[in-house]
Formats: structure tokens, C-alpha cells, sequence
């Protein structure tokens, strides 16, 4: 550049501009001139193109719009002197980009470059094609730059480019390596002694297996001995430490590329990583030097993903953990917030939870870090790790945090302890608790969500609503309370104040001052929610209260006028339903209970932004709520270490207090003893191989919680389960299927479900399975109680529905791990599509130990659930029974061998399927008629009428006329009542007469043809 | 009254504050900061004078290398606000006799806080009259030290300069000669399709007047405006002379004119301040001669060529003559190359304003210039965009010439002592923003 003083004049002008203004017309005089200059006739001579060039560029760097003057820049390229050379190429990669047709131009131009004899040029072009090689670049010059690359005569130099110049061909168009072999020559190429070309080999490497990591295996032991190199500083030449640390970047490459291969299975080469990753954890540690520092924790973090991988052995994990403790201890802020970010990502690695537990102290510290991005690490790290035994500390530690915290991250800070409260509460009331503690102290930034949530909850749990109510009372007693606080204590003294009612201070009247007292304070969303609560306390008064139902008569009359819409809507129609009298109570009724859905809290936690370690600790919860998967696809062995927290989202883990109460020493010295076994049986394994089987196993063993309550409650444990679990750590077990027996007959529960709505379905020694139903119309709700009787996990939970084809079934999901001594609830929802009395079987199946279990059970979702039974009087009963006449809709059939009960009796059976005898209705006392109305999705509510004929002389017989609006219905339900009678139902057998002997009957003489001929006279 | 300005700033070009002086609290003291960032540099910059960033409205004018900003947080009277800054600035250029740049400013710094304290209060503009400011803001620009006068004048009275009968002239003045000189300033905008058909056409006027007179004048002025005329014929019954008249719009008054006058005879008559004032504004949108017709035609030869032909003609009286003719002819960003062949003046392209620039000292009337040029253009990478092609720009000025027509037909001074009086008449016509589309 030097003696171009139309260039430096220029330069200083620019320079010398007071504002931009002037800066903007002199680039236009100087743009100006330079059109002129290049449209010039006589052409330019080198040196003024090169200048111009030059200008060119420096108001393009300036920021302002180039559009011309491409074609002397890549004319430049081929100019046969270094300067113009030079310029040209740098003129021509700044101003254009790969898609430019100019650069059509220069690809001949630029083959000649690379494989000509002079290096300067070749470095010069591989430059260019590097930054803006594109597609048509890739295909005509990647064979002459694989050449370069691999050739022995050119400098490292010229090498190290064409690496970083394929790599850019490469990323443009991949099929420019599927040159046979190229996978060999790339593992020669690792065998560079050179750190430069390495150093770019390896860039083009990670972009290759990044890609596709099958064909370069070989590969693999070549970027194992290089980290050894330079982890040993073998033979690492001055230039290329970096305060005194080899090569830091060739290191943190060839751990990136390690870490797509999936494993290392050579043990020798997987020996030599570990011991060169066991060096690089050992090694780094904090100090002075900042560049230093940033030098070696890349290496560090990177070593710790390589660690993670590879799923290195827990000490080593361990070993990981404690370094980033160390890091999150220190005072420079940058290592803080590395280190729990990269615990937040170890979280992911299923062993280390443990070991991360033992820093939550030095977490929660870091909450009230001075710099806000080392908080939210903080949370999120807290939050990742939540589980069962820490939740009722953190959530605790997240409350009292929750007061101090900065308002930017008190809705987050809310939101999380709101999720973590749900997930893990030890037990109901706690939640409840806790929530309630949140919008305490920040209401304004508590969602709707959350209150929704606990509403919810409050609602499908009827033990828990006295409590909530109570609890809430004793909040909104305070003087100052949050408006969402007044929302939820609305709708929970509506709903449940009246089960305080006996409680001092509780009266409705009470109450409803409490509740009355707020309605000045609160904003036009909460008054409609107030004015159901009134509706609700006046409709549970009783005896009525005349001077509380004339304040609230006189609220209603008061928003009877009010501006709002919904307001006034409710003030209307509660004081016309308040004045109706009784029909206010079916009205008013309590709420039903909410059909169970995905925690709206955890969508809106996985929708919101989230950075890299927080997206791994979303995932990690998202993972818990699955299944393991990432220990499927990660090959650890399938362990139950992470069982604890595993368990589906909506139900609640009601863990027995053994667990929550446990103590921290206990925990210590599981932890402690397990690690024990596992460096006793380090030494010995030959291979990696063999040592993951053992470790396998040894996981198996479960949770150290698990196992310490196995010793600890050796004696209240249930049949010395433990011992075979501490057997399987060494012994591999066999599966066994089905080995274990039922207790109890499982065909009578199924029968006695039946009848009734809850009970149980199923237990063996493992596990009972509780059931509790509820059914309105043609839907169903039914909750599967999965109660782990043990003190191990059991795993591989499977539960599958096959439904037949009149039922929609839907199963919530199935946690894959039931902690030890825990309930798990799933919900099912069930729908009726049409009549039909097939049975949906529950196909469960799960592991304890080695024990596979697998059991076929009915689900007690049958015909008569969807009955409802209907009084119908004789006004109703005549035109509907005459209406329906003849097959298909009336169906007449006479039954044999019935099993002889008493009329009575007959009509208790009848009635618990649902079917309600009318007395009176048949003249004939020998006969039973009765109605009831069936659900399904196809029918609708339909009208079913029978007509059952005795003969009292022969009580194995009856006549039985059933008549429905539907075929398929009448048939089906006539079908089920006569398997019912033939059959030898289980549910009357608790009844007293149930035992009487058939023989026993009375049997008054009766013409059989009689009661039918009379009641078919009377009717047809 | 509205609020006029919380704060107001003047900034050189770069954005540094040469001089600020916040008159209320509503707004923080970053503004400056604000207006930087979001008004100067950005492409923004001279496209709308109003801007409002994060609450606070700012006004900014430009007045040669100087930012004068108002900002204010409340709904402000912005016509109110920008004649403050401009009255501010006459009265700046009064007291510094002349410039106002920043040169100017950072000479007289004193002064102008002084002066910024007695004009504004607390956002409401107060008196800005020179002449009243004068006579007890003494303190003078660095201009003329020692030109001031020893203290012979009379001890002002500013009360009875405020609220007197005659609050804008002070009483015994003597002047050896009496003169009037009395100019009609017109700028005539005009934006003019290709074809020559007039698209938008208007004439601002100003009538500037300079007094030396001694005593208390009466002075009454006589136009060939159409109310007048009427009104004249009306009272001397007689019919009106069959001349042109202007109709004129808008007419703005100084403040010494006698309205109730004007509004029962239509006469302007009146006491005229000491010196220099405008003593009235007015606009013609009717009837409009206009100086000069521009026919261009530019053709676009291929994508690298371009010939341009413009002829000018002057349509205004042959004996008289324009000067300072500006005739910008604007040609594509990419132009390269041009030749020229003009038949008077000098022409040049101009690569920072992207304009042919064609300049004619000495413009006499009836005759009719000419330029071609021929323009080469380069090619560029993007051909996408085509040419908006801006209309040509014109500046010129034309004296003893009224585009509007407007003539004074006497101008009387009446005194007691009934001096005798010279009066001179100038006229002027100047382009505003005069454009024709090619």
C-alpha cells in the first residue's frame, strides 16, 4: 500500500470530517470519481485500479452501499503481481458473496492460483475460496485442495488452509469427501506431527463426523493419541502453548469431535482418554491470569461434555461434580456462573444428582448473587435438580428467596417453586401450603395459572379440602391481602367453608364478613368469583340465616345494575336461583372434579425462552416425566437411580414419611458404601465392556435411598426383597415372568368392582392396585391407585389399556418407575360409544428386581356403570312401553336356571346394577318392572324399560320383556341382566339372604302363563 | 397560552451541546443523549422536524451548523414552539449583528443565557422584540465593544415600552433625513409536470420596511390589491380603474398596523417601529406570472447512457435579468462520465448531490438557454433498481419583478411637523422551492 497517496489523502479526509454529513459527500464525490475513473476509455494502468480498489473497499468497510467496480476487483485476481493480487482476492471476498455470478468468472482464475507453484498465491486464493467458496467452487476445485492438503511437499502453511478451504467446500456441498478412501487419508492426516495443520485437520474433522461419524472410526484412537500428546506436552513446540497450556484449541476440538462418536469400545484407547481427561480435571484449577484461566476452562468445559459422553465412571463424575463445587465457591464471577451452568447440564447424566445435591447449599447461595444472570443459573440449577427428597428445602429456600429477589425474576422465581411444589410434594397439604405461601408474598406475579392449579387440586382431593379451606381463611384474615389470594380464598370458602362450619370463628356469617370485607379492594375479574362464593355460603347455611340472606340478597340487588356484564349476570341470576329456594342446592351443587390434564405451569415453563442449561434442565424434566429415554439412548445401563423423581407429572407421589424424614447421614453413608463397591470392582474389569456389565446390575440395585431403607427396615421389610436385590448386584439374575403369585381371587374383586365404585382391582406382594371410579352419563372417570408395597423401586411400569370397541379409553401417563413405598395415580378417562358388554383389560406389567410381572386384568368399566337409574311413573310408563312394540326394540325372552332368589332380593340385584324397580306398576306382585336410563355417545340418555314375569312355583325360570329405543341396546342390556341372573354374582354375598339355600323359597302355587297373560292384557 | 418548550438545546452538527436551558422539570437531562442516538444518526435526520421518542416530542430546526431542539413532554404548541426558535434567532442575529453559527453561539454564551432567562419562562414564550430587548439587555455581542456609545441615551423605561400606547417606538426620535425604504420580497413555488402543466403554484410575499423618520409618523400604505381597490371605488364613487388587482390570502400584519382601520377603509395605515420590521406577510395563489419555464427532456439510451436536454426561458420583461441562476438537473447514483454543451452559463455534475449543475450569473429576460449533456453511466450489481427520476430544482432571483403582480401605489407619511420624506421602493422575486418534473 505504500506511495498510493490518492488513497492515504483520501483516508485522511474522511478522517477529518467534523459530522457524517460531510463524511457522506465526500464518500459521493470520491464514489463519483472513481465511476469516472474505471469508465475512463483508455482503461486503467494496475497501479490506478488498485487504488481505486482499495477505495472501494474502505468505503464499503464505512458502511456504504458498493454496487459497482465488481468486475475491475475480480479482473485484479488475475493481475500477475503480488499487490494487484492481493487486492483483488481481498477486494473480491469482502464485496461478494457466494452467490454472486461474478464469481463465475473467477473460479479458472483461482484453480490456476492453487495449483500453481507459488505459495503465496495459493494461500492467497485458498483464503477466498475459504470465506466465500460456494457450491460451483465445491465441484471444481475440492480434488485440487484435497491434493494440497495431502501433499507431502507443500508447507504447513499451505496445508493448514486447504483444511479450513475444504472445510468451507465441504459445508457447501458434502459429496466433496466421498472420494474413496478419504476416510484413511483423513486419519493420516491426524497423524501430523505439525499443530497447525492438525489444529485445521480437526476443524474439518468435527465437521465430518459432526455429519456422519460411521466412517471415521479409525479416526478415533488417532484424536485419542493426539489429546494424550498434548495432555502429556510431548513435543509441543513454544508457539503453540498458550500460557503454558498446549494448544488449547486443538484440544477442545478433538474433544468436540470425540464426543460424536457415540462410544469408544477399545479399552486401551478408552483407558488412555480417561486418563488424559482425569489429568485435564486434575490439572486445571482457578487462577490469577484471565487469559489464562478462559485458556484452560474451555478445555476444562469441554472435557466435562466429553466426560458426561462417555459416561465415565461415577467417580470420575464425582471428580467433575466436586471441580465445578470448587468453581461455584470462587469469587470471580464469570467461573460461578460457568460452573453451575455446567452443573445444570450434568444434570443430565443420570448418576451425579447425588453428588450435585451435597453443593445445594453453595447453590442456594449463589441465589443472591450480586449478578442477576448467576441467580438465574442458580434457579435453574435448583430447579433442575429438584427432587422428591430436596423439594420441601428448595421450594422452602425458592420461597424465603422470593421476598428479596429481583422483580424481573420473580415471575420465573414463582412460576418454578409453583411447578416444583406440584411435582414433589411430599404430601397435599404441603402444596397447598406452599402456594398459598406464594401469592402471599407475590401475588403480582403469580399467573393464573398457579391458582388454577391449586384450585384444581383442592377440588379432586376431598381430604385435602377442609384443610385448603381452612388455610385459606387464615390468610385472607390478614388486613392486606393480593388480590389472586382474595380470588382463590372465594372460590375455596365457597366451595368448602361449609365443611368448617363447627369450627370457632367459621360460622358462614363469619365468612362471608371475612369475604365482604375484600370486595371494595378488588378489581371487576374477582367481584363475579366473590358473588359465586356468597351464592355458595347462602345455599350451605343452614338453617337459613334470614339476616344473611338479606345481605347477600342486598349484594345481589346492589350489582343486580352494575356496569359489568358478567357481574351483573351472576348478581341476576343468583338472586332469581336464591329466591327459587331449593332447587339452589342441586344447582349450587359442589363443583365436580376436573378431569386431569398436563400442568398448565409445565407447558408454559417449556414454552418460555430458555437458554442452553436451562433448556437441559426443562428437558430433564420433561424426561422425568416420561420415561428414561435418555438413558435408553445414551446406553448407561437402565438404573433406577433416577426413579425417585420419575414419576408422571399429574400424580402426585405420596411418599410415605420414612422417605421425607430420612436423614441426611444415612444418605451420606449409602452414598459412601456404594461408592466403595464400585472402586472395590474397578480394578478388576479388563474391559470397558465387562465393567458396564457389572455396573449395569449394580444400578439395578436402585436409588441409595432405596437401599438404605432396605437395611434400615430390614425388619418392617415386607419379604426380604432387599436380599435379593443386593444379590442381583453380582449375580445376574434370570428373568422370571409371572413367578409371583396374586393375593386374593382376582375374578370376585373384578365382580365386586362391579357393583361397587372403588376397591381393589388387583395386589400381589409387590404392588396393589386400587381403583376408584366415578361416572356421569357416558363418561367415566377412573383413577388407578399403583401403590408400591416395597421398600425398592419397581420398575419398567407398564400399563396398557385394550379396550373393546364401545369404550374410548384414556390412559394419563404411566410413570416408568414407582418409588419405593409410594402411590402413584393414573388417571383413565372413559368414554361410552355405544351399548355393549364387552370388558376393557388392563394389561399391566412390571419389574422388581430381575422379576418380570405380568398381569391381564378387567377393568370393572361395564354396562350397568352407564345406567342411571329413573323413577317413571305410570303416566310415563304406558305410552313409552306401548310405543315400543315387537323386535327389534322389544325383545321378549324366557329364561331358565336362574339362580332362585326372593323377589326382593331380585329387586336389590336389579337396583345395584342401577335399574330402578317401579312398584306399583304391575298388578301382579309376582312381577318386577323396572326402568333405567342408559349413556353412551351413540345413544344419548335412552329410556330403558323391564319387565321381569316370577313364577312362583318355579323360581329357576322367569320371563323377562325388555324394551328400549335402540336394538342394539335392547339386546345387549336383556343379554347382561340374564347373565347376571344365571350367573352367581359375588356382591350379594355380603348381604345376609344371599346364603339361603334354593330350596328354601317359598314357592306359592302360580299358574307360570298367569302375571304375563294379565300384565300383556293390560297393557298391549 | 401552551407550553412551548421544557428544554431547549442547541447542538452543533457532531451533537455536542454548545448551549442548553431547561425551563421546567419534565424532562431528564439525557434528552440530548435521546436525540443523538435516535434522531441524528439516523437516516431520519431533516425528514420530519417533530419526533417523538419515549414521551417527550422534539422539534428541531437547522440554522446553518446549528441543531436548535425543543423538547417538551406535555401536549406543546409546536407552531408556537418553532415561531419562538425562529424569533429567537432573529433576535440572536440582532444582537450578534448577523451570523448566527456556532462560532456565534460560543462567543456569546453570556448573552444568550441572558437572553434565554427573559425570553422564555417556564415554557411560555415572553417578549421577543429586539428593539424593547435592547434597551435593557444593554450588554452587547463581541461585534462592537467599542463601537457602543457613551451613556447619552435616555434611561429606559421598559414598563412604559410594554404597556404604553405606542409600545414599539420609542418617542423623540430626530433624523437629519427622512427616509422609507420599503422592499417586496416573493418566493415562488412551483412544482410543474414534464409536460409543462402547472401542478402546485403559490407565492409567499413579504413587505420589509426600513424607517429613519423623525417624530411619530402616521404612514399609509396604498397596494393594488383587490379589497383596496374596491373599497376605494366605493368611497369616491367612482368607478375602479381598470388595472389588474391582486387578491391576496393570509395577509399577517406587524403589529403597529391599525386594524380597526384596515377593517373599516382597507387602507394600512400606521406608526411604524424605529429601524427594521416586516410589516406585513401575505399569499397569492391566483394569477401567478411565472419567471421562468423549464422544458427538459432526458433520455435514457440504453442502461449505460443517458442524454439530457434542457431548454430555459425566461418569460419576464426583456429589460430585466435574473441573477444567480440554478438550474439542478438530478441523473442516476451511477453516473460516471458527462459532457456538456451549454448555450450560456457553466455546467458541472455533482457526485454529493447526484445533480448536472448548470449555473447562469446574469439571466436577461425573453431569451431562452440551453444545455445537453450526455451522460455515461456504470454498470452495477444491482440492476433491479430503476431510476425514481426527482424533478429538476431551480434557484434564481429576479429583482425589480413580483410574481404575483403586486405594486405599491403610494406610500403617505403624515407628521406634525410635516417633514418632507424620501421614499424608495424595491421588489424581488426568489425561487422557493421551484420544481419541474422530467
Amino acid at each position: 500500500m505504500h506511495g498510493m497517496r490518492g488513497l492515504s489523502v483520501f483516508i485522511s479526509d474522511i478522517r477529518n470530517c467534523q459530522n457524517k454529513e460531510q463524511e457522506r459527500l465526500r464518500i459521493d464525490k470520491e464514489l463519483g470519481n472513481v465511476r469516472n475513473r474505471f469508465k475512463n476509455e483508455k482503461g486503467l494502468t494496475p497501479y490506478e485500479k488498485k487504488k481505486y480498489v482499495w477505495k472501494m473497499l474502505y468505503i464499503f468497510m464505512l458502511g456504504y452501499d458498493v454496487d459497482f467496480g465488481h468486475m475491475e476487483a475480480v479482473s485484479l485476481i488475475s493481475a500477475p503481481k503480488y499487490p494487484e493480487k492481493q487486492v483483488g482476492y481481498i477486494v473480491t471476498s469482502c464485496l461478494l458473496n457466494e452467490n454472486h455470478d461474478f464469481l463465475r468468472l473467477a473460479i479458472n482464475t483461482v484453480r490456476n492460483d492453487i495449483i500453481g507453484r507459488n505459495e503465496t498465491f495459493q494461500c492467497l486464493a485458498l483464503t477466498m475460496v475459504g470465506n466465500i467458496g460456494g457450491r460451483e467452487f465445491a465441484e471444481s476445485l475440492a480434488p485440487d485442495v484435497q491434493k494440497l492438503l495431502l501433499s507431502s511437499s507443500c508447507r504447513p502453511l499451505v496445508r493448514k488452509k486447504a483444511a479450513l478451504c475444504l472445510l468451507r467446500l465441504y459445508r457447501k456441498n458434502p459429496d466433496v469427501v466421498n472420494v474413496d478412501g478419504w476416510a484413511d487419508r483423513m486419519a493420516q492426516l491426524l497423524d501430523e506431527r505439525d499443530l497447525g495443520v492438525l489444529t485445521s485437520s480437526m476443524s474439518l474433522l468435527v465437521a465430518l463426523v459432526s455429519n456422519n461419524h460411521e466412517a471415521y472410526w479409525s479416526c478415533l484412537p488417532k484424536c485419542v493419541k493426539i489429546l494424550d500428546r498434548l495432555a502429556r506436552n510431548q513435543d509441543v513446540p513454544q508457539e503453540y502453548t498458550y500460557y503454558g497450556i498446549p494448544s488449547p484449541w486443538l484440544q477442545v476440538k478433538t474433544m468436540r469431535a470425540l464426543q460424536y462418536f457415540p462410544t469408544i469400545e477399545d479399552p486401551y484407547t478408552r483407558r488412555t482418554l480417561f486418563e488424559v481427561l482425569q489429568r485435564i480435571l486434575m490439572g486445571t484449577d482457578v487462577v490469577k491470569n484471565v487469559n489464562k484461566n478462559n485458556a484452560s476452562h474451555a478445555v476444562l468445559f469441554e472435557a466435562l461434555a466429553l466426560v458426561m459422553h462417555l459416561d465415565a465412571e461415577k467417580e470420575m463424575m464425582s471428580q467433575c461434580v466436586a471441580l465445578l463445587g470448587k468453581f461455584i465457591a470462587v469469587r470471580e464471577p464469570n467461573i460461578r456462573y460457568l460452573g453451575l451452568e455446567n452443573m445444570t447440564r450434568m444434570l443430565m447424566v443420570t448418576d451425579v444428582q447425588d453428588i450435585i445435591k451435597r453443593h445445594q447449599a453453595q447453590i442456594i447461595t449463589s441465589l443472591k448473587d450480586p449478578d442477576v444472570s448467576i441467580r438465574r443459573r442458580a434457579l435453574d440449577l435448583l430447579y433442575g435438580m429438584c427432587d422428591v427428597t430436596n423439594a420441601k428445602d428448595i421450594v422452602e429456600e425458592l420461597l424465603q428467596y422470593l421476598s428479596s429477589a429481583d422483580f424481573t425474576m420473580r415471575e420465573e422465581l414463582s412460576l418454578k417453586a409453583a411447578i416444583l411444589a406440584e411435582k414433589f410434594a411430599p404430601d397435599l397439604s404441603w402444596y397447598v401450603d406452599v402456594i398459598l405461601q406464594l401469592i402471599d408474598k407475590a401475588g403480582d406475579f403469580i399467573s393464573d395459572d398457579i391458582w388454577f392449579r391449586v384450585v384444581q387440586f383442592v377440588t379432586n382431593n376431598d381430604d385435602l379440602q377442609p384443610y385448603a379451606a381452612a388455610k385459606v381463611k387464615e390468610y385472607i384474615d390478614k388486613p392486606a391481602v393480593h388480590e389472586t389470594m382474595v380470588k382463590v380464598s372465594a372460590y375455596i370458602l365457597g366451595e368448602y367453608s361449609h365443611l368448617l362450619a363447627r369450627r370457632p370463628g367459621c360460622s358462614p356469617k363469619e365468612i362471608f364478613s371475612i369475604l365482604h370485607e375484600k370486595l371494595p379492594t378488588v378489581s371487576t375479574t374477582t367481584i363475579p368469583i366473590l358473588l359465586s362464593a356468597y351464592a355458595k355460603i347462602l345455599m350451605h347455611t343452614q338453617p337459613p340465616d334470614q339476616e344473611l340472606q338479606s345481605q347477600i340478597w342486598a349484594i345481589f340487588n346492589k350489582y343486580e345494575s352494575c356496569i359489568d356484564a358478567e357481574i351483573q349476570q351472576r348478581a341476576v341470576e343468583y338472586l332469581a336461583l336464591c329466591q327459587k329456594g331449593a332447587a339452589l342446592t342441586d344447582i349450587l351443587a359442589e363443583m365436580p372434579k376436573f378431569p386431569e390434564r398436563k400442568s398448565s405451569l409445565i407447558k408454559r415453563a417449556e414454552y418460555s425462552e430458555a437458554d442452553t442449561a436451562e433448556q437441559s434442565a426443562i428437558k430433564l424434566r420433561a424426561q422425568q416425566q416420561t420415561s428414561n429415554a435418555l438413558v435408553v439412548t445414551d446406553q448407561i445401563p437402565a438404573n433406577g437411580a433416577t426413579s425417585p423423581v420419575s414419576v408422571g407429572q399429574l400424580s402426585l407421589v405420596k411418599v410415605p414419611s420414612l422417605v421425607t424424614t430420612e436423614n441426611d447421614t444415612s444418605t451420606d453413608r449409602a452414598l459412601s458404601q456404594q461408592n466403595g463397591a464400585s472402586s472395590k470392582v474397578d480394578p478388576q474389569p479388563p474391559s470397558a465392556d465387562l465393567l458396564s456389565d457389572i455396573l449395569g446390575p449394580l444400578a439395578i440395585e436402585g436409588p441409595p435411598g432405596a437401599t438404605v431403607q432396605s437395611e434400615h427396615n430390614a425388619v418392617s421389610g415386607l419379604e426380604g426383597d432387599s436380599d435379593a436385590v443386593d444379590g442381583s448386584a453380582i449375580v445376574v439374575v434370570e428373568e422370571q415372568t409371572n413367578t409371583v403369585q396374586p393375593i386374593g381371587n382376582i375374578d370376585e374383586r373384578f365382580r365386586a368392582l362391579c357393583l361397587k365404585d372403588s376397591g381393589v382391582l388387583y395386589e400381589d406382594p409387590y404392588i396393589q392396585i386400587g381403583i376408584k371410579a366415578e361416572w356421569r352419563g357416558h363418561h367415566g372417570r377412573l383413577v388407578l391407585f399403583l401403590g408400591n408395597k416395597n421398600t425398592a423401586p419397581l420398575i419398567s411400569v407398564q400399563a396398557i389399556i385394550l379396550p373393546p370397541a364401545q369404550l374410548k379409553v384414556e390412559l394419563s401417563l404411566v410413570p416408568d418407575t414407582i418409588p419405593p413405598r409410594a402411590q402413584v395415580q393414573c388417571p383413565l378417562e372413559v368414554v361410552n360409544l355405544r351399548p355393549s358388554r364387552d370388558v376393557a383389560v388392563l394389561d399391566f406389567s412390571y419389574k422388581f428386581g430381575t422379576n418380570m410381572v405380568n398381569v391381564k386384568l378387567r377393568l370393572p368399566a361395564v354396562l350397568n356403570k352407564f345406567l342411571q337409574p329413573i323413577q317413571v311413573s305410570a303416566e310415563e310408563f304406558f305410552p313409552q312401553w306401548r310405543s315400543l312394540s315387537g323386535p327389534p326394540l322389544k325383545l321378549q325372552e324366557v329364561v331358565r336356571g336362574v339362580r332362585p332368589m326372593p323377589l326382593p332380593e331380585m329387586a336389590n340385584l336389579l337396583s345395584s346394577f342401577h335399574i330402578m324397580i317401579c312398584p306399583g306398576l304391575d298388578p301382579n306382585p309376582n312381577n318386577l318392572v323396572a326402568s333405567t336410563t342408559f349413556y353412551s355417545e351413540s345413544t344419548r340418555a335412552m329410556l330403558c324399560l323391564v319387565r321381569i314375569e316370577t313364577d312362583p312355583a318355579d323360581r329357576t325360570q322367569l320371563r323377562m320383556t325388555l324394551s328400549s329405543g335402540d336394538p342394539t341396546l335392547t339386546f345387549e342390556l336383556k343379554e347382561f341382566i340374564k347373565e347376571q341372573l344365571i350367573s352367581i354374582p359375588t356382591a350379594p354375598r355380603s348381604p345376609a339372604p344371599s346364603a339361603a339355600p334354593p330350596t328354601a323359597q317359598p314357592s306359592p302355587q302360580i299358574p307360570p302363563n298367569d302375571p304375563a297373560a294379565i300384565l300383556a292384557g293390560l297393557l298391549s | 397560552m401552551p407550553v412551548a418548550a421544557s428544554a431547549i438545546y442547541f447542538l452543533n452538527l457532531r451533537g455536542d451541546v454548545l448551549i442548553n436551558r431547561l425551563y421546567r422539570d419534565d424532562v431528564g437531562g439525557n434528552m440530548v443523549d435521546a436525540f443523538r442516538m435516535h434522531i441524528m444518526q439516523t437516516k431520519e435526520l431533516g425528514t420530519c422536524p417533530v419526533r417523538q421518542i419515549g414521551g417527550c416530542s422534539f422539534f428541531y430546526m437547522r440554522i446553518s451548523n446549528v441543531y436548535i431542539v425543543i423538547v417538551v413532554s406535555s401536549n406543546a404548541n409546536v407552531a408556537c414552539a418553532f415561531k419562538f426558535v425562529v424569533e429567537a434567532v432573529a433576535l440572536f442575529k440582532s444582537y450578534f449583528g448577523g451570523a448566527f453559527d456556532e462560532d456565534a453561539i460560543r462567543n456569546n454564551f453570556v448573552l444568550i443565557y441572558e437572553l434565554l432567562d427573559e425570553i422564555m419562562d417556564f415554557g411560555y414564550p415572553q417578549n421577543l422584540s429586539p428593539e424593547i430587548l435592547k434597551l435593557y439587555i444593554t450588554q452587547e455581542g463581541v461585534r462592537s465593544p467599542f463601537s457602543s456609545k457613551s451613556s447619552d441615551k435616555p434611561v429606559p423605561n421598559a414598563t412604559l415600552q410594554v404597556t404604553g400606547a405606542v409600545g414599539w417606538r420609542r418617542e423623540g426620535l430626530v433624523y437629519k433625513k427622512n427616509e422609507v425604504f420599503l422592499d417586496i420580497v416573493e418566493s415562488v413555488n412551483l412544482l410543474m409536470s414534464s409536460k409543462g402543466s402547472v401542478l402546485r403554484c403559490d407565492v409567499t410575499g413579504k413587505i420589509l420596511m426600513k424607517c429613519f423618520l423623525s417624530g411619530m409618523p402616521d404612514l399609509k400604505l396604498g397596494l393594488n390589491d383587490k379589497i383596496g381597490l374596491e373599497k376605494e371605488s366605493q368611497l369616491k364613487s367612482r368607478p375602479a380603474k381598470s388595472g389588474k388587482t391582486i387578491e391576496l390570502d393570509d395577509v399577517t400584519f406587524h403589529q403597529c398596523v391599525n386594524l380597526t382601520r384596515f377593517n373599516s377603509e382597507k387602507t394600512v395605515s400606521f406608526v411604524p417601529p424605529d429601524g427594521e420590521f416586516e410589516l406585513m406577510k401575505y399569499r397569492i395563489t391566483e394569477g401567478v406570472n411565472l419567471p421562468f419555464r423549464v422544458l427538459p427532456t432526458i433520455k435514457e439510451l440504453g442502461r449505460t447512457r443517458m442524454e439530457v436536454n434542457v431548454k430555459v426561458k425566461s418569460v419576464f420583461g426583456a429589460k430585466m435579468f435574473a441573477l444567480g441562476v440554478v438550474i439542478k438537473i438530478p441523473v442516476p447514483k451511477q453516473t460516471a462520465k458527462t459532457s456538456f454543451q451549454v448555450t450560456s452559463g457553466r455546467a458541472k455534475y455533482q457526485a454529493s448531490i447526484d445533480c448536472l449543475v448548470w449555473k447562469i450569473r446574469k439571466f436577461p429576460g425573453q431569451t431562452e438557454p440551453t444545455l445537453s449533456a450526455e451522460v455515461e453511466l456504470i454498470s452495477t450489481m444491482a440492476e433491479k433498481k430503476s431510476w425514481t427520476r426527482p424533478p429538476i430544482q431551480m434557484e434564481f432571483q429576479v429583482p425589480m419583478f413580483t410574481a404575483s403582480g403586486l405594486r405599491v401605489r403610494f406610500l403617505k407619511v403624515w407628521e406634525k411637523s410635516g417633514y418632507n420624506t424620501v421614499e424608495w421602493v424595491r421588489y424581488i422575486t426568489k425561487a422557493g422551492s421551484y420544481e419541474i418534473r422530467c
